[in-house]
C-alpha cells in the first residue's frame, strides 16, 4: 500500500480512538468512532481482492449503520433531558437503542454475522487492528454508560455470544475465522459482568488484547491462514509453535496461564452477585470454544503431519528478530500469579 | 404551521424513499434534492436558519452539482425510468396545490412575533445557530481541527479506493 496514504489511515485510527475513549460530549465519541470507520477502510481493502472488498463494504455499512444509531440515541436523550455528557443517558430508548448500536459495532450475537467475514477478507495484521483497536472505543462508550443499561438485555447478549462464538468456531479451518468467533467469545464474557463490576470489564478487555494480539503477531509471522498451514508450520519455527499452542491455551482460559485469570474473576463476582445458573452456563458455553483453541493447538505442535517429510526441521530459515511477540507472550502466558497485583490496581 | 412541518416530514420520507428505490442515480438524485430541501425547511421550522441556508448551499450547490457533473460523464444512453413522467408530474401537481392551500390559509400563524424555537421561547437576542458557527471558530477550534481533518481523510480513503483503475478496489470484475 501507499506509504503515504498508510500513514493517514494509521495515524487516523489513533486519532480517532483517541478522541472516542477520552471525551465526555456524545458528539465527540460519534466524530472519534466516524473517523476510524473512515480510516481502516483503505487498510481493509488494500489487497485489492474481490473478498476484501466485500468485507470492506460489509465493514463500513454495518459500522455507519451502528454509528447513526449512536447519533440517534444521543440525540433522542439530548431532546428529552437536555443531556449530551455521555455518562448521563437516562432516557430509556436511549439506552436501548444505544446497547444495540454498541452491539452492533462489537459483532456481538445477534449482529455478529459481518465480523468473521470481515476478518477473513482482510490481512492478519489488518485482522488484529480490528479485534483489537476498533473494540476498544466502543466498550469505552459501553463502560461509561454500563449503570443506565438494562442488565437483562446485557447477560442475553453475552451468553448468546459466548453460545454462537463457540458453537460457530467448531466448524472453521480458516484460522483468522477461527480467531473472530474467539473474538466473539471473549466479548461475551466482558459485556456479562459489565453491570456488575466494570473494572473486570476492564481487565478482561486487556488481557483479551495482549494475547489476541500475540496469536495474530505469530500467526502473522509464520503466514499460518488455514490449519493444515499450521500443521507443517513446526518444521520452520518450532519454537514459536510452541509459544503459540501456550497462548491458545491461555485464550482458552486454562489455569496456569493468564487467561484463566479474567474468566476467574468473572465467575467469582457473579457468584457474589447471586448469578450462580449464569455462571454455570457461560462457563460450560466455553467448553465449545476450548475444543477449537485445542484443535489449533493441536495443529501447532504436532510433529508427525500426514504427508512424509524428509527431514524434521528445515535448515533454511529467515528468522527475523520480533520483540513485540516476545514480549506479548510472556504476559499472555505467564501473568496469572501476578492476579493480586492487577485486582489491587483495577 | 404543525401540518406544514407534517407535511415536510413527509415529503423527506418520500423523497429518501424515492433515493433507496432508484431504478438509476438520475432518478435518485431527483430524491435526494427533494429530501434535503424537506430537511433545510424542517431547520427553519425549528428556528436554525443559518444551518438550513449552509446546508442548502454546501449541499445542492456543491456537493449535487459535482455529482451530476461526474455522472454526466459517465451516462449511460438509456437507463431506466420510474414509468410515464406525466403521472407523476400530476401526482405531485395535486399534492403541491392541496398543500399550498393549508399552508397560505395557516401563513397568519407562520408570521407571528415570539414562536418558541429551539433556542428558547419568545424573542430571543442570541441565535444559536450564529453563535455556535461563532464558537466554532473561537473556543471550540479543537473541534474546528478534528471535523477538518475527519472531512480531509474522507477524501483521501475515497481517492485511495478508487486509484489503481482496473488495478485498484472498484474495479470491473
Amino acid at each position: 500500500m501507499n506509504p503515504h496514504a498508510k500513514l493517514i489511515c494509521t495515524v487516523s485510527l489513533i486519532m480517532g480512538t483517541s478522541i472516542t475513549i477520552s471525551s465526555n460530549h456524545w458528539i465527540l465519541a460519534w466524530t472519534g468512532l466516524e473517523i476510524n470507520t473512515l480510516a481502516i477502510i483503505p487498510l481493509i481493502s488494500k489487497s485489492h481482492h474481490p473478498r476484501a472488498i466485500e468485507a470492506t463494504i460489509k465493514y463500513f455499512l454495518t459500522q455507519s449503520t451502528a454509528s447513526a444509531l449512536i447519533l440517534f440515541s444521543s440525540m433522542t436523550n439530548a431532546w428529552s433531558t437536555g443531556q449530551w455528557d455521555i455518562t448521563q443517558l437516562n432516557h430509556p430508548t436511549s439506552c436501548l437503542m444505544l446497547t444495540m448500536a454498541i452491539a452492533i459495532k462489537l459483532g456481538l450475537v445477534p449482529f455478529h454475522f459481518w465480523f468473521p467475514e470481515v476478518l477473513q477478507g482482510s490481512s492478519l495484521i489488518t485482522a488484529l487492528l480490528l479485534s483489537t483497536l476498533m473494540k476498544l472505543p466502543p466498550i469505552t462508550l459501553l463502560l461509561l454508560t454500563s449503570q443506565s443499561l438494562n442488565t437483562t438485555l446485557l447477560t442475553l447478549l453475552a451468553i448468546a455470544s459466548t453460545l454462537i462464538g463457540g458453537w460457530m468456531g467448531l466448524n472453521q479451518t480458516q484460522t483468522r475465522k477461527i480467531l473472530a468467533f474467539s473474538s466473539i467469545s471473549h466479548l461475551g464474557w466482558m459485556i456479562m459482568i459489565i453491570s456488575y463490576n466494570p473494572q473486570l470489564t476492564i481487565l478482561t478487555f486487556i488481557l483479551y488484547t495482549i494475547m489476541t494480539s500475540t496469536v495474530f503477531l505469530s500467526l502473522a509471522q509464520i503466514k499460518v491462514l488455514k490449519l493444515s498451514t499450521m500443521l507443517i508450520s513446526w518444521t520452520k519455527t518450532p519454537m514459536l509453535n510452541a509459544t503459540v499452542m501456550l497462548t491458545l491455551l491461555s485464550l482458552a482460559g486454562l489455569p496456569p496461564l493468564t487467561g484463566f485469570m479474567p474468566k476467574w474473576l468473572i465467575i467469582q463476582e457473579l457468584t457474589k452477585q447471586e448469578m450462580t445458573p449464569m455462571a454455570t452456563i457461560i462457563t460450560m458455553l466455553s467448553l465449545l470454544s476450548l475444543f477449537f483453541y485445542l484443535r489449533l493447538a493441536y495443529h501447532s505442535t504436532i510433529t508427525l503431519p500426514p504427508n512424509s517429510s524428509n527431514h524434521m526441521k528445515l535448515w533454511r530459515t529467515n528468522k527475523t528478530l520480533n520483540t513485540p511477540t516476545a514480549i506479548l507472550t510472556a504476559l499472555s502466558t505467564t501473568l496469572l500469579p501476578l492476579s493480586p497485583l492487577i485486582i489491587t490496581m483495577l | 404551521m404543525t401540518y406544514f412541518v407534517i407535511f415536510l416530514g413527509i415529503c423527506f420520507m418520500l423523497g429518501v424513499l424515492a433515493v433507496a428505490s432508484n431504478p438509476s442515480p438520475y432518478y435518485g438524485v431527483v430524491g435526494l434534492v427533494v429530501a434535503s430541501v424537506m430537511g433545510c425547511g424542517w431547520l427553519v421550522s425549528l428556528g436554525v436558519s443559518f444551518v438550513s441556508l449552509a446546508l442548502f448551499l454546501v449541499y445542492l450547490g456543491g456537493m449535487l452539482v459535482v455529482f451530476v457533473y461526474s455522472v454526466s460523464l459517465a451516462a449511460d444512453p438509456y437507463p431506466e425510468a420510474w414509468g410515464d413522467w406525466r403521472v407523476v408530474g400530476y401526482g405531485l401537481g395535486f399534492v403541491l396545490v392541496v398543500w399550498m392551500g393549508v399552508v397560505l390559509g395557516g401563513l397568519v400563524d407562520f408570521w407571528k412575533v415570539g414562536v418558541v424555537t429551539v433556542d428558547g421561547g419568545g424573542v430571543s437576542f442570541v441565535r444559536l445557530d450564529f453563535s455556535g458557527v461563532a464558537v466554532f471558530y473561537s473556543c471550540g477550534v479543537g473541534l474546528f481541527l478534528v471535523a477538518g481533518w475527519g472531512l480531509l481523510l474522507a477524501l483521501f480513503v475515497v481517492l485511495e479506493l478508487v486509484r489503481g483503475l482496473s488495478r485498484g478496489a472498484i474495479r470491473a470484475v
